[in-house]
């Protein structure tokens, strides 16, 4: 048995959920909107036992095959209570579970998993996170146009700095502030599951194409081919941070070189799929599927 | 120097730095004051801020961790509105430090997580429980409150060095557990049975312990 785990309006959760359904598995959904009330009763030691209760069915731990975590945030102290708790089971659960919690946890420090990126041989743009103008200013005077964003996993806009923009720079002293040397080239993002991987072009003039539409920025996007060994560099990146599923951020530079920027271990891959009718769901039901075999 | 990363009002903390010849503390002030710089890839000199000043990270021999968040709670001198975006910038931060420091961390980054997030019970008690250490349950749900037994023992290690009163056997066990676990410290709590009830690395640490923790912190990793 399967759990699909996530709000009922998240289209990767929908997505995942109709897919399993379609195929005749036998599939659960758990909405954020149970867990503040959630009936649940479980153990942890040297392994995790007990139950919980999903739409009036009580599901043993030991009958679960996989898992698929899209969990969104709680405010209630109970929901909040019942996330952690099967957050925990999810960890260790012997089960195919996409993404285990702790996988992903490197994404939540983005630096942090940039070194990991660079330790795993590939190219990351140079970076410094900074409380300190000059450096910042040295930064921005090195590399002619820089980009700015988070650090941890709050989202934020990407945006850039030229030199005409550098007295914004005397801000960073009130807080750790992420800087990257603009990388010039075409968006690539791939999506490793297990052993597979689906790459998808973008094109947009905006610095960030997840917002290009509020800046009056056109997007392209089009299934594309990566040559097989960066496929399979990437699908061992993922493996190396215990992801089965993952959304790789590249740039493809106009000198054929890979940047790497951001491993997401929650990817919301549909917005892809659904430019491209590349088959990610399928790919990820694939993998689920056969945790039932 | 050795940096306690820590709250200004964490008396453990700070007690650590009052017994550690040329400890400091590293506070959430320090993380919204001028002066850091750590690189990827590229070739600045990485620095810290420590008890207010700028501090080169190869003038710090250790770093011992006192936290497992920074807190919007900490961090007064920032507006109201962005604390809680700033806390957790500033955690991601010390996160990205700690992992890429040539210092001594006590303990290391793990999982990407700080201080007792990076050693949740369904880790210590399954790494526990395949070395053949007897772990009391955890039962989770609602409503649930945790139970301290009436009676319990604790080891504390630090390297390979173990204290506390505790039977040699659990001395023993605590030792192995912290090494599989890689913590190079950590508190083991055992009820009056010998059954392992917590592992913490945030307890405060005894006297000898303290001591243990100044001979390690006083030695840089990459040396």
């Amino acid at each position: 048995m399967i759990i699909v785990w996530g709000s009922h309006d998240d289209p990767p959760a929908a997505r995942i959920l109709e897919l399993l359904r379609g195929r005749g598995i036998d599939v659960v959904h758990l909405d954020d909107s149970v867990l503040d009330g959630l009936r649940y009763d479980v153990t942890l030691g040297s392994g995790p036992g007990g139950w919980l209760e999903v739409d009036g069915r009580e599901i043993r731990l030991d009958a679960i095959d996989g898992i698929y975590l899209r969990p969104g945030p709680q405010r209630a102290p109970t929901a909040r209570a019942a996330a952690a708790s099967l957050l925990a089971v999810a960890s260790s659960l012997d089960a195919v579970v996409i993404n285990r919690p702790v996988a992903g946890r490197s994404n939540l420090a983005k630096p942090y998993q940039l070194a990991a990126i660079s330790g795993a041989g590939f190219a990351v743009p140079p970076t410094i996170v900074t409380t300190d103008p000059a450096a910042a200013r040295a930064f921005l005077a090195r590399h002619g146009r820089i980009v700015y964003k988070s650090i941890s996993g709050v989202r934020s806009i990407v945006a850039t700095l030229d030199a005409t923009g550098a007295e914004r720079l005397s801000g960073v002293s009130t807080g750790p502030v992420q800087l990257q040397r603009w990388i010039d080239g075409i968006d690539v993002r791939v999506h490793v599951v297990g052993p597979r991987w689906f790459a998808t072009a973008i094109e947009s003039g905006a610095a960030d194409y997840r917002y290009a539409a509020e800046g009056g920025h056109e997007v392209k996007i089009v299934a594309t081919d990566i040559d097989g060994e960066i496929g399979r560099r990437l699908v061992d990146l993922a493996a190396s941070m215990g992801l089965l599923v993952a959304g790789i951020d590249l740039r493809l530079t106009p000198d054929d070189e890979w940047y790497c920027f951001e491993v997401n271990p929650s990817p919301g891959f549909t917005f892809y799929e659904d430019a491209t009718g590349q088959p990610i769901a399928a790919a990820i039901a694939d993998l689920l599927e056969s945790a039932t075999r | 120097m050795i940096a306690v990363v820590g709250s200004r009002h964490d008396t453990v903390a700070t007690s650590i730095v009052e017994a550690l010849p040329g400890a400091a503390l590293c506070s959430a002030d320090d993380l919204t004051r001028p002066g850091w710089v750590w690189p990827v890839a590229s070739s600045e000199r990485a620095r810290w801020v420590v008890d207010g000043a700028t501090v080169p990270d190869a003038d710090i021999s250790g770093v011992l961790v006192r936290r497992t968040y920074v807190y919007p709670e900490e961090l007064v001198t920032t507006h109201r509105d962005d604390r809680e975006y700033l806390a957790a910038e500033a955690t991601a931060f010390l996160i990205f430090v700690l992992s890429r420091t040539g210092a001594t961390v006590i303990n290391a980054v793990a999982d990407g997580a700080l201080g007792d997030d990076a050693i949740r019970p369904e880790r210590w008690m399954r790494v526990a429980g395949e070395m053949g250490v007897k772990v009391s349950p955890l039962r989770l749900r609602p409503g649930q409150r945790l139970r301290r037994p009436a009676s319990t023992a604790t080891v504390e290690v630090v390297g390979r060095e173990s204290f506390g009163g505790a039977a040699p056997r659990l001395r023993k066990a605590a030792t192995q557990l912290a090494g599989a676990l890689e913590l190079t410290y950590a508190a083991c709590v055992f009820d009056g049975r010998g059954v392992l009830v917590s592992v913490s690395t945030m307890k405060p640490p005894g006297a000898g312990a303290t001591a243990a923790l100044g001979r390690l912190l006083g030695m840089r990793r990459d040396r």
